[in-house]
Formats: C-alpha cells, structure tokens, sequence
C-alpha cells in the first residue's frame, strides 16, 4: 500500500475518530466501532496476523485454496461494522470460519474490526482533487476507456467492468492502472497466442487456462475454447492490453478519471 | 445370582447380530471378512480391496491391478458419485474391503457405502466442540483397519473405534486437549496388534508425538515424542523451553516395514514456524523421519530433513519403501519428496543418506552436504520487513501422497515452483492460540507460478520426465500395473499419465479442485479407480461391452 493512500486512510481514521468522540454516548450498534484509532488499527493488524493470516492471508487477500475471501475490499457478508463485529464473534457455521475464543474481549475483537475496516477506503472520508462528472465525460468522450470497459452495461468487452470498480480498488491503485497499466495485471487480462496444427495464429484475452485447455476472446469478442493437446503452441503475455495515460491525458484529467471511477459503486 | 437371565439376555443379543450380517452380504459382493494383520502385511497380493490409507504397507500407492492399463484408459466412464453431505473439501482416501467402500468426510464423519454403487450402508457423524483450534480446513484423509473395526481420527484431537459392520462407536478415547491446540486429521496405520497415530496442531505451540493404542481397548500403548524432554539425546537442540512448544506435529500417516520391524513416520515444522530466535538450535526432531521399534515405539534412528526451520517445510509426506538397485546391489531405502523441495534417497535400515538433489524451484539453499545436511543460503530467513524465499510455505510439495511404480521404479512427485514474502514477528505462547511468529505473501497472481507431476529417478535423484500442469495442485498420485499414473489438478482434472513416458492419456473435468490422491479396487473382477474432487467421490471404470 504506497503514501497516497495510507495518508488518505489516516485522514479517515482521524476524522472518524472524532466523529464518534461527539457521539460516543451512542450504543456501539449504532456509532460503529469505537476502538478505532491508528493504536487499534495496528493492535487488530497484530491480531490479524496470528490469528487470521493462515486463511485470509498475510496481506488480507483471501486465498483460494482455504475458501477464505479477500477482506481488503467490499465484504460480502457484511455490510457494516457490526456485521464484521459478529461474524469475527460468532464464526459462520458449516465453515472453516471458526468463531474467535469466547474470552477474547470485546474490545479486542473491536480493534480487528478496526483494522479490516482500514483495508478498504470509505469514499466518505476521502477529498479526492478530479471532478467526477469530468471523469464521466473524459471516460466516454477523449479518453476512449468505454471502447474497452462496461458501465452499467454500456461499453465495449476488452477490459473488466468498472461499474463498481470503487469498491475494490483504491484512488492510488486506479491511478496506478491508468498510467502503468502493466504492472499489476490480473491474469485473466493476459493475452494467449495461440498456433493450431496448421499454423493459423489467434490471439485474444485470457478468459481462462487449465491444465488441458484455454479460453480466449479475441478483438472482435468471438470465444474460442482450445484443448492444449490439440494445438502447436500457446504463449502468454503478461502485460496489459491497455494504453499509458501518461502522454494523453494531462495530470487533472487523470485526477478527474480516478474520482469518477472511484465514485463507482453498488449505491450509484 | 441366577444365571438363568443372563444366558437368556446372550442369546437374544446374538440372533440380530447374525441377521444382521446376513443382510450385510449380497449376492454380488463377496462376503466382507476381518482384516487381519496377515492379510495387511500382505495387502500387495489382494490388489481387489485398498485396505490403508497408503494401499501398502510400504505406501507406494501401486496397485497390481492392471484391467485398466494405457491401452484402454481412454474407455473410462464414470460408474457412480456421492455427495459428501457437509460442504466442505474432501482430502479422503477410501479404503475398500470386499466390496465395501469407507469414506471419511469433513469435519470429522464416516460413511460406509456399497463401493459397486456408492450407496450407503450406514454414516457415522462424530459430534465436534464449537470452539475447535485448526489450522487449516476441516479434514479427514481416511481410516485404518483391523479386524471388523474401523479407526478415525478427529478435529478434537480424539482416536475413534467403529464397527465396520454398523457404524456403531466401539470406544472414543481423547488423544490430546484440543484446547490446548491439539488436532488430528490423519489416516491411522495398523501395525501389528497396535493402532498407531500421529497428532496435528504444529501452529499453536504443541509437543508432537506418535502413538500406539490398544485397538479392542482403546488404551495407549505407548508415546513416543517427537521433540526428546530434558535429559533425553536432542533435547539440547533446543535454547531454554523452546522444546515445550516446540510443535514437530506428526499430522501425516506413516508406513512400516514388517521385515525390519520400523515404523516411518514424519514430523512437521518446529514452533514458532517462521520466527526461530526463541529457539535456537537445529529443534531435534522437528522436520524429520522418524524410524521407531515397531513393538515399543523406540527412536532407531532419525534423518532431520531441515535442522532449524524458518519457512515452515514440514517433513509430513508419506514415506515411500522400495527396494531398489543402487551402485550395483540391492538396497532397502526410503524414498522423500520433501517440502523443502529436495528429492532423498535413504538407507531404511540405518538412516544413512545416499541420493539428494533439488526437484523444485528453491533458493534457500545451496545443495545438500554429503551427509544430506542442507547448506544454507545466508540471509534467507523471515524478516520483519519480508523476504522472497522459494519454496513458499506451501511448499514444493506437501501432504499429499506421492507415487513409485513397481514397472518402471520411478518415484511421482505433485510438485510446485513458486515464491513468496516471508515475514517474521514476535509472539508470546498462550495455550491454545496460534503460535507462529509470522506469515507469507504471495507477490504474483497464482497462475504466474508452475506445478507439475515430476518423475524421478531415486538412484540418481534425477528428474526423469515433467508434465505440467496449472498451479497448486494438492492432488495425491497413485501407480498401477496398468502401466498408469493416476492424478488430478487444482483446476478439477482427474487424469492418466503413461508411468514411463510422462505422455497424457486420458483426462476428465470434475469440475472441482481435487485434494485426495486416487485409489483403486475391483470387484467381481472388474477394476475401478475412485478420485474425490471438491465435495464429491467419484468412481470410474471401463465402458460396459
């Protein structure tokens, strides 16, 4: 996680600190987590660590092969704090989810609340410098992004949909991917080059590769399923289809895309 | 006293018995009779039942059975499936005795089904505290059998009888306090008269151990820790109390061999696993093979794979005996996959090391010295900050079980290439907690590392041909006479590999990450071969004429 964020993460954390401080007469269902100061983000993070790591991950990214999810965006059983409070408490029955021991305080469980709270970004608390209804005009219009990407179910097919793409990525990283877009790319966005027996090429995004086949979709959106004993050859590259913004949009207008972008979310 | 009702009381006890095991018998499947000890240690000669976790005694995973052979893999079809009612991922391995298939399930549960049909006898669910301290998943890997009794363990860390017939608890005996860490998910091995069981639980702190029970009774026979107490030879290999918590679980099933009269079994990593300044020392006899008397329970001698562990490379595989040619004579070795990715060849009778050689990725180490001791790569142990270090925690293998062909003497290994971000922290020990001293990170998506099913060569330690295939697979491997190796991907392939050449045959989709190894069996003459894959066991065979 780089400066950007972690700075806008500590401006939430203060802000909302203080919010509960004026409500703190409140009952904790309704003000949210009141252990939540950067001492008990790190005493949850402590906590996460030992106790948590082994499933979800030392970086909270889930893993497949336990079933644990990915905590550090959008949680799908939880919508609230005390939604995480009480799946942390009570575990979530007929899983590896187990409940944590009936003697570790309230506070402590509070604390982790507190820390995986901090994993993702609520848009309330940020002050992001772009103009979100200029990122909307900039996606469609000299951008181009809409060629590649869906919202809400307008736009092209080359890239992932984005009409909640606030939810899991953070202002630093959407950045990131708009002006170094092969850095981090998922490998279902890797291209295949694939040789048939008879030498004809087709290349196309990754949908998907197994030990005995692959799936593409090529520029023109045809899918093609190949068993890999059937074919010459197949390659992989790793990068992203995607264009730099370096040289085409000017530093605000990409300010302007990451809070559009950012904005993107289930209640838009 | 009068006799008079208590020979009344007998007899009505043995009429239903005795309808019972009539109904048990059908006309198709041959009658189901005791599994004596006589018939495991000659297990290899009655290839038509999987009697053990491992197939063998020497857990070779080969089967004599060669119906379905590289000729005609390609007419599989699938004959049956069964849902494993809990969801959760199946690691089983079914044993099946004269047409009867035992199936452990998640979390700690049994069934009996008809292994024609895959319909069930009867289902076992073993009641489990809410409060349990695992690890890693809620699993079962399979039974041992003796006689007509089943034995299981489970989560709770307790060693179950069951009778075979009924399903019916013949006694539950509380092997360590699951609060204080204790678990156990392994297959038990029979040896002799005695159930013989390993314990679970290497990340909060515990003192492992392998154990032998009275099978009629229940009652321990004896206990054989895998990290010696003061005053015993090993112990000074750990700084201060260390040892007490010093983990060296045992959380995978051994092998024997009635011949020398030695139990093999391995130990796991030493606690905390990526923190070793609270102990150190080369944490005698974590990360080890254990070879113990098979009567008493005796340390003969132990190979440590990994002296002071800091990635957690468990040395849980299941150890594979074979005799082999080696340097012009005959030798009783064992062979070792190991998760800190080196391949070795043992002399079983002594310990003495003779082949070694990397099979996967690893940087954590420059090479094995001549005594098999591996010489370190400075600088490679967990930071606070992280560090890149290869194998990952998962390691280039793990559990599952490896393969050797009787045809072709190559070993088959499930094996990984990748890295990860080691990171080191400080912790206290609290019974029952986790007690680790740090994690891993991975820093590619997973599909930008490699698994493959490697062969190699174990008089040379060379790799003998590769099949790749998509990243992590924790599939087991099984070998027959058919000429076949048997086993499944991360991404749900059950499939068939030629045991020579490496080249594909057959494979299927089952559409779920497959955890077990394969096993097989026949009935009436025909052969199967069973593969769980995600929540379900599924049974193949040859295509009916």
């Amino acid at each position: 996680m780089g400066n950007l964020t972690t700075q806008l993460r500590h401006l939430a954390t203060v802000a909302f600190s203080g919010l509960l401080l004026a409500t703190s007469n409140s009952l904790a269902e309704d003000a949210g987590n009141l252990y939540n100061t950067n001492f008990d983000i790190n005493a949850g993070l402590k906590y996460f660590e030992r106790q948590c790591s082994r499933c979800h991950g030392f970086d909270a990214k889930g893993n497949d092969e336990t079933g644990a999810p990915d905590l550090t965006g959008r949680l799908s059983r939880a919508s609230s704090e005390v939604g995480i409070f009480n799946i942390i408490r009570t575990g979530i029955p007929g899983t590896a989810m187990l409940p944590v021991a009936a003697d570790l305080p309230d506070a402590q469980v509070w604390q982790l609340v507190a820390y995986i709270s901090s994993l993702s970004t609520d848009p309330a608390n940020i002050d992001l410098p772009g103009l979100v209804a200029n990122g909307a005009r900039l996606f469609t219009n000299k951008g181009d992004c809409s060629s590649c990407h869906m919202i809400d179910g307008q736009g092209g097919r080359q890239g992932p949909d984005l009409s909640r793409v606030g939810e899991r990525r953070s202002p630093e990283e959407l950045l990131s991917d708009m002006l170094n877009p092969h850095a981090d790319v998922a490998p279902r966005w890797w291209t295949m080059r694939v040789t048939d027996r008879d030498g004809v090429v087709r290349e196309g995004l990754r949908m998907n590769e197994d030990s005995f086949s692959l799936r593409i979709m090529d520029i023109d959106a045809n899918l093609w399923s190949y068993p890999k004993n059937q074919i010459a050859s197949f390659e992989r590259l790793e990068t992203s289809t995607m264009p730099s913004y370096t040289q085409t949009l000017s530093d605000s207008e990409v300010d302007d895309l990451v809070a559009y972008l950012f904005s993107l979310r289930k209640e838009n | 006293m009068n006799r008079f009702p208590l020979l009344l009381t007998t007899v009505f006890l043995a009429l239903p018995l005795q309808a019972q095991e009539d109904e048990f018998q059908t006309v198709i499947t041959p009658a189901f009779s005791p599994v004596t000890w006589e018939r495991l240690v000659n297990a290899e000669s009655e290839p038509e039942n999987w009697m053990m976790y491992s197939g063998t005694l020497d857990s070779q995973r080969y089967s004599r059975l060669d119906q379905i052979n590289t000729g005609n893999v390609t007419e599989l079809e699938m004959k049956w499936s069964y849902q494993i009612p809990v969801i959760d991922r199946a690691e089983t391995v079914p044993t099946v005795v004269d047409g009867i298939m035992f199936i452990t399930e998640a979390p700690s549960n049994l069934t009996a089904v008809d292994a024609r049909t895959g319909r069930v006898y009867w289902r076992y669910d073993h009641e489990l505290p809410e409060d349990l301290r695992i690890c890693c998943g809620r699993n079962n890997r399979g039974v041992a059998i003796l006689g007509e009794t089943l034995f299981m363990s489970t989560l709770d860390a307790h060693l179950v009888a069951i009778d075979a017939r009924t399903g019916n608890v013949l006694w539950d005996v509380e092997v360590a306090d699951y609060e204080a860490g204790y678990s156990k998910t392994a297959a038990p091995l029979i040896v002799k008269d005695k159930v013989v069981t390993g314990i679970a639980g290497g990340e909060f702190g515990i003192r492992g151990f392998i154990d032998a029970y009275d099978p009629v009774t229940g009652d321990l026979e004896w206990r054989t820790y895998a990290i010696p107490g003061p005053g015993e030879p090993g112990n000074e290999s750990w700084s201060g109390d260390s040892w007490k918590t010093g983990g060296a679980a045992t959380w995978i099933t051994g092998s024997y061999d009635p011949d020398l009269n030695l139990i093999y079994w391995g130990t796991g990593n030493p606690g905390p696993d990526w923190n070793g300044d609270v102990r150190l020392g080369d944490n005698l006899y974590s990360d080890s093979a254990l070879a113990l008397d098979g009567d008493t329970g005796e340390i003969a001698w132990h190979f440590q794979f990994t002296p002071h562990d800091v990635h957690d490379y468990d040395s849980i595989q299941v150890p594979i005996l074979a005799d082999i040619e080696y340097q012009g004579s005959t030798r009783k070795v064992m062979m070792w996959a190991n998760r800190n990715a080196f391949f070795y060849t043992i002399d079983r009778e002594t310990g003495e090391f003779l082949e070694g050689k990397a099979y996967a990725s690893q940087t954590w180490a420059q090479g094995l010295d001549p005594n098999g001791r591996p010489i370190r790569v400075p600088g490679m142990a967990p930071t606070y900050e992280g560090i890149l270090v290869s194998p990952p925690i998962v390691g280039a293998t793990n559990w599952y079980s490896p393969g050797y062909s009787q045809q072709t003497g190559l070993f088959y290994v499930t094996s990984f290439d990748g890295e990860q971000e080691f990171f080191k922290r400080d912790e206290d020990y609290e019974e029952g907690e986790r007690f680790t001293g740090g994690g891993g990170r991975y820093n590619q998506p997973m599909d930008a590392f490699h698994s493959s099913i490697r062969a190699i060569n174990p008089a040379t330690a060379e790799i003998e041909w590769e099949f790749p295939i998509m990243p992590r697979s924790s599939a087991g491997i099984t070998t027959t006479a058919g000429g076949i190796v048997f086993t499944g991907s991360a991404d749900g392939y059950f499939f068939a590999l030629d045991a020579a050449s490496g080249e594909e045959l057959w494979h299927i989709s089952l559409g779920a990450r497959v955890h077990a190894a394969p096993m097989t069996y026949a009935i009436d003459g025909e052969q199967f071969v069973t593969i769980a894959s995600g929540n379900v066991v599924y049974t193949f065979g040859l295509k009916d004429d």
